[in-house]
């Protein structure tokens, strides 16, 4: 499983040649702080066996199966993933849902980041600004993103309004913008629905906003007394230390997108449309599993799913060793 | 040879299938008795508040005369409401009495979690019903489910704007297809942008139902095949491509638009079409979101095909669960939701023209506008309408998603009418057959 | 106790941020700035607040900012067209989001001190073990734990959503943890060792309180997900006295196009409220983090 170079991944960023601030007392410390590592996780154990696990393991053996939620589940071996290999569907939610990352989630988070640092400092009614920019992410899966997102991008919209103003519509001409069904062409469906993540920055924005608080004052100090400049001190000190953070932001990202479910179900009505445009593939896993009744196949599908963002999550782990900065280190 | 095959991979996979068997067995759904003698049963629909809270009322009327039954209510939207039935089923914990729809009764009758009605028939009298409200529900000699009540797909008609656009209301009994294409078409010019003549049809396999009824043929066959030839299908979509590409209805981007929203956002429901088709249970919302009257018009073709192809379709239906330890209190309570007039008083039309002539009788000057011309649309129409169309096949809940992606891809075009006929009619047969 | 030196609270905005003044055109451009993005991010709140005024018939035939007909009534309806009155299912929210972050501040801050701190064997499999249990899509887990749920009694509980997060079983709020846990410098952990600090008094008294940010960010996405979270409340609470904000919002809209849109949106504002007031007071504690000051 992709698990085993997610584990090697896993090894510390930025591996430093001398030894950080080596704990005193070596081998003994290690064998401590077992006795502690038992005792905090605790909890977490308990819930990972007790809830957690059971589930996934059933999710993984039904996926060799033909579960229709209402029977018992046949065994059918690996004809789920075979029939995967021909599904043209399941191919065509691939590609839509690897766009949607690919182009997705580095957009949301370079907003995020650019508008934490502006929000960082020190302007007049920051806090006022920092809740209407979260705003939007409250609204979550709300029925009325589907009724604005028409109001913005149906062929009536407001996009559509403005490219027809006069010199509006002859710069956009020039770009090759022209008034469409932004939602409901099959062309642009799937972008549209891009900008709304991207517009939902919210939570990294958040994110990036404690993180930018999380930074030790002590380097500032260090570096005011080097007379460094803002410049030098965003590139030398809090950019490096916001990296574990930009690191978090990535990773998770990354991981919610390819399970993106509410955006698409909400704006296509649960239908992945036009024709299959935002055919997400949790969109479609879920048609399968609950609306046709073949749990079998979306297990299978799950499964495959796991496999690729675990994929997608090691790659990043193993790429954070050349850019990711620890405090602890 | 291939028996053998299949038992010795499960001989294999036992140990692995014990978990998944574990998890299908699911729970004993302990929801029986507590103990002091009252039978606890659980309800489960879908609708939105109006229909939650006469729904109560009906549960509270029912308790009041049998005080040692307690119901338990379940409710949520239409979405939501699939994946919960499904997953409480699955865990062994499905409702007692739970409100069906047409296209998932066989998925869950071919799975055993229905109850055969005919089993409890002694409390549960169907004698008075239209037959249509039982022909829903006869699978393989049993009866798993009765209608509510039913609707009927009409075309909504705005004589304001028809009038507007300098035309006389059509007959709709003598039209023609070509005769409702070319009128939303001179519509759509007098309108010039402000209103169509249309919203567009062939998404929707209810109304290509009818069309293949009307040249003899029918969507499904009684034995769960396809009952239609792709040149039938390829013809109507013919039509309601020419529709658009005439300018009768808005473009292919806005009809896609529209088409993916609700009737109150529909062309009609907002002041901006002239005709659409709908079940005619919508007209209320239709009128109320228009603020005008609405009228109901017979589909074009009636009269002009092999034969009439409009039919009465289950609004929805009432089935009770295999697995409930009370057969006889569920099955009193769905005849008390079918049979009692005064339960009809509350449902009105909410669920459907009632199954039951009596009640249909005793609520008709109960009411609003927008009912009452329903009700009247639907006996006039009954005398002509074919025989009832057969219980779909499993998996006929795929349909609808098939029909409308195929629909798209061919408003895009990205199919000819013929391509998508054959395209539709290979995903539908893989999606029936499983 | 030494400890404590080591922590100073300070309002880090003043401390090192650039020079506050600027010129007034500057000042004017940035906030224009800031000002005409905040109104394309409102754009969609002001629409639904509108529209939770206007009569439900007229909502989709005038879509405009400004009503044109005022229905203050939306919002007596929405409260009281349901089953049980609206501040009913504010409550069952409140309670399940109350012991989801009390539980997620808690268990998982603790498991992040396991990943970030400790040197143990299995780390790197049980952090990969714990991020891969987020992997899956829930649709596909959520009929087995029913399963699992319903034998254990807790269906129609709030347990099935409760339980889980005082075990810790949100891997994002960990990993979030173990990557801010992982920006302070050991040497505080020394120094608070050297003062016969053992693990539990390190996570206690050195890390939780320089980790205010986190905890703050914790706290609020909580708050928001499980508020929002309209997927497993459906599933694992089905009796009508239990439902939810989400769900109760779900009671409004019908397939058949009979939503009642007036009263769902006045509600939807209404359930805007807690969260939106959360997330205010939460985020005094993003901007005033308390900061180490560090060791000279």
């Amino acid at each position: 499983m992709a698990s085993t170079s997610l584990q090697s991944a896993l090894t510390p960023a930025v591996e430093t040649t001398e030894p950080p601030a080596a704990p005193a007392g070596g081998r003994k410390t290690w064998r401590k702080d077992g006795r502690a590592a038992v005792l905090f996780l605790a909890p977490w154990f308990v819930g990972l066996v007790g809830i957690t696990l059971g589930p996934i393991i059933a999710s993984l053996v039904l996926s060799f199966t033909d579960y229709n939620l209402l029977s018992d589940p046949n065994w059918v071996g690996l004809e789920n993933y075979r029939a995967m290999l021909e599904d043209e569907r399941l191919h065509q939610a691939l590609r839509v849902t690897i766009t949607y990352t690919v182009v997705g989630v580095p957009a949301q988070l370079v907003v995020a980041l650019g508008l934490a640092i502006v929000l960082d400092r020190g302007v007049r009614g920051l806090p006022l600004y920092r809740s209407i920019y979260y705003l939007p992410s409250l609204l979550g899966g709300s029925v009325a993103i589907a009724i604005l997102w028409r109001l913005i991008f149906g062929t009536r919209g407001l996009v559509n309004q403005v490219l027809e103003l006069p010199v509006v519509s002859d710069l956009a001409g020039l770009v090759g913008l022209t008034p469409t069904g932004w939602i409901s062409n099959p062309d642009t469906a799937l972008w549209t629905i891009v900008l709304l993540h991207v517009w939902t920055f919210g939570s990294p924005m958040v994110i990036f906003l404690a993180g930018l608080r999380q930074i030790p004052a002590m380097y500032y100090e260090a570096a005011s007394v080097d007379g460094a400049g803002w410049f030098t001190r965003f590139f030398r000190i809090t950019l490096p230390l916001l990296t574990p953070i930009i690191f978090f932001n990535l990773v998770l990202q990354v991981i919610n997108s390819f399970q993106s479910f509410t955006q698409a179900f909400i704006v296509s009505g649960g239908k992945g449309g036009p024709a299959d445009a935002t055919l997400f593939y949790t969109l479609y896993l879920y048609q399968e599993g609950f609306k046709n009744f073949d749990m079998g196949y979306a297990s299978a599908m799950a499964w495959l799913l796991l496999t690729i963002i675990a994929g997608f999550t090691a790659v990043n782990f193993i790429a954070a060793r050349y850019w990711v900065f620890y405090g602890d280190e | 040879m291939r028996t053998r095959r299949r038992t010795q991979l499960r001989a294999a996979s036992a140990a692995a299938l014990a978990l998944a068997l574990a998890v299908a067995a699911g729970g004993c759904g302990d929801d029986g008795d507590s103990g002091d003698g009252t039978i606890q049963l659980t309800f489960t629909w879908w609708g939105s508040d109006s229909r939650h809270a006469y729904t109560q009322e009906l549960i509270d009327m029912f308790t009041a005369e049998h005080p040692n039954i307690e119901i338990q209510p379940t409710f949520s939207d239409f979405d939501g409401y699939w994946d919960a039935l499904a997953t409480a089923t699955a865990g062994g914990n499905a409702p007692d009495i739970i409100q069906m729809e047409e296209r998932f009764v066989r998925e869950y009758v071919a799975n055993g979690q229905l109850l055969d009605l005919n089993t409890v028939s002694d409390v549960l009298d169907t004698s008075q019903l239209d037959p249509a409200a039982l022909a829903a529900g006869e699978i393989d000699g049993g009866l798993y489910t009765i209608a509510t009540g039913f609707n009927a797909f009409a075309i909504v008609a705005d004589p304001q704007i028809v009038q507007d656009a300098g035309f006389e209301m059509p007959d709709d009994t003598t039209w023609s297809w070509q005769d409702y294409i070319d009128l939303t078409v001179d519509i759509s010019e007098a309108g010039g942008g402000d209103y169509f003549g249309a919203q567009a049809f062939g998404t929707n396999e209810a109304l290509f139902n009818i069309y293949a009824r009307q040249q003899g043929e029918a969507l499904y066959n009684a034995d769960g095949t396809l009952g239609f030839t792709a040149e039938t299908l390829a013809e109507f979509w013919d039509l309601a491509l020419e529709q658009i590409e005439r300018g009768g209805t808005p473009g292919p981007e806005e009809t896609v638009e529209i088409g993916a929203t609700g009737p109150d956002q529909s062309l009609l429901a907002t002041n901006r079409g002239a005709f659409g088709t709908w079940w005619t249970n919508q007209l209320g919302t239709l009128s109320g979101s228009a603020g005008r009257e609405l009228v109901l018009l017979r589909q074009p073709g009636e009269s002009t095909g092999v034969q009439p192809g409009m039919y009465l379709k289950p609004a929805m239906s009432w089935s009770i669960s295999a697995n409930t330890e009370h057969p006889r209190e569920a099955a009193m309570f769905v005849d008390f939701l079918l049979n009692s007039p005064e339960a009809g008083e509350k449902l009105l039309n909410d669920r459907g023209v009632p199954a039951n002539p009596t009640v249909r009788d005793a609520i008709a000057d109960q009411l609003p506008p927008a009912e009452q011309q329903v009700a009247d649309f639907m006996s006039e129409l009954a005398p002509t309408l074919g025989e009832a169309p057969p219980p779909p096949p499993t998996g006929a809940g795929e349909v609808v998603d098939i029909m409308q992606r195929i629909y798209e891809e061919m408003l895009f075009g990205n199919l000819t009418t013929t391509e998508a006929a054959n395209e539709f009619i290979e995903q539908v047969q893989d999606a029936i057959a499983t | 106790m030494a400890t404590n030196e080591l922590l100073r609270t300070t309002d880090t905005a003043d401390s090192y941020r650039g020079p506050r003044r600027r010129p007034w055109w500057q000042s004017l451009l940035i906030h224009g700035g800031l000002v005409g993005f905040g109104l394309v991010m409102l754009y969609p709140l002001l629409w639904m607040l509108s529209s939770s005024f206007k009569p439900t018939d007229i909502i989709f035939r005038e879509p405009g900012l400004i009503p044109t007909e005022l229905e203050p009534g939306n919002y007596v309806q929405g409260w009281t067209a349901l089953l049980h009155p609206f501040h009913r299912y504010i409550f069952n929210s409140l309670v399940i989001v109350a012991c989801s972050i009390v539980g997620n501040l808690l268990a998982c801050s603790m498991t992040a001190y396991a990943f970030a701190r400790l040197n143990f064997r299995g780390r790197k499999l049980f952090f990969a073990v714990m991020l891969a249990t987020i992997m899956l899509p829930i649709h596909v887990v959520i009929v087995p734990q029913y399963i699992l749920f319903n034998e254990l009694g807790w269906i129609n509980t709030f347990y099935p959503l409760i339980v889980p997060k005082f075990l810790a079983q949100d891997a994002f709020f960990i990993f979030l943890m173990v990557q801010f846990i992982r920006v302070l410098p050991r040497e505080l952990d020394e120094a608070a060792r050297i003062d016969g600090c053992n693990h539990w008094g390190i996570f206690w008294r050195v890390i939780m309180p320089l980790s205010m940010p986190a905890l703050a960010t914790t706290a609020i996405f909580t708050f928001i997900w499980t508020w929002n979270d309209f997927y497993s409340q459906l599933i694992f609470l089905t009796d009508p006295d239990l439902a939810t904000v989400p769900l109760a919002l779900r009671f409004f809209v019908d397939s058949q196009g009979d939503t009642s849109w007036g009263p769902l949106f006045s509600m939807s504002i209404v359930a805007l409220v807690p969260i939106f007031g959360f997330f205010l007071a939460g985020q005094r504690y993003l901007v005033r983090g308390i900061a180490t000051t560090g060791i000279k």
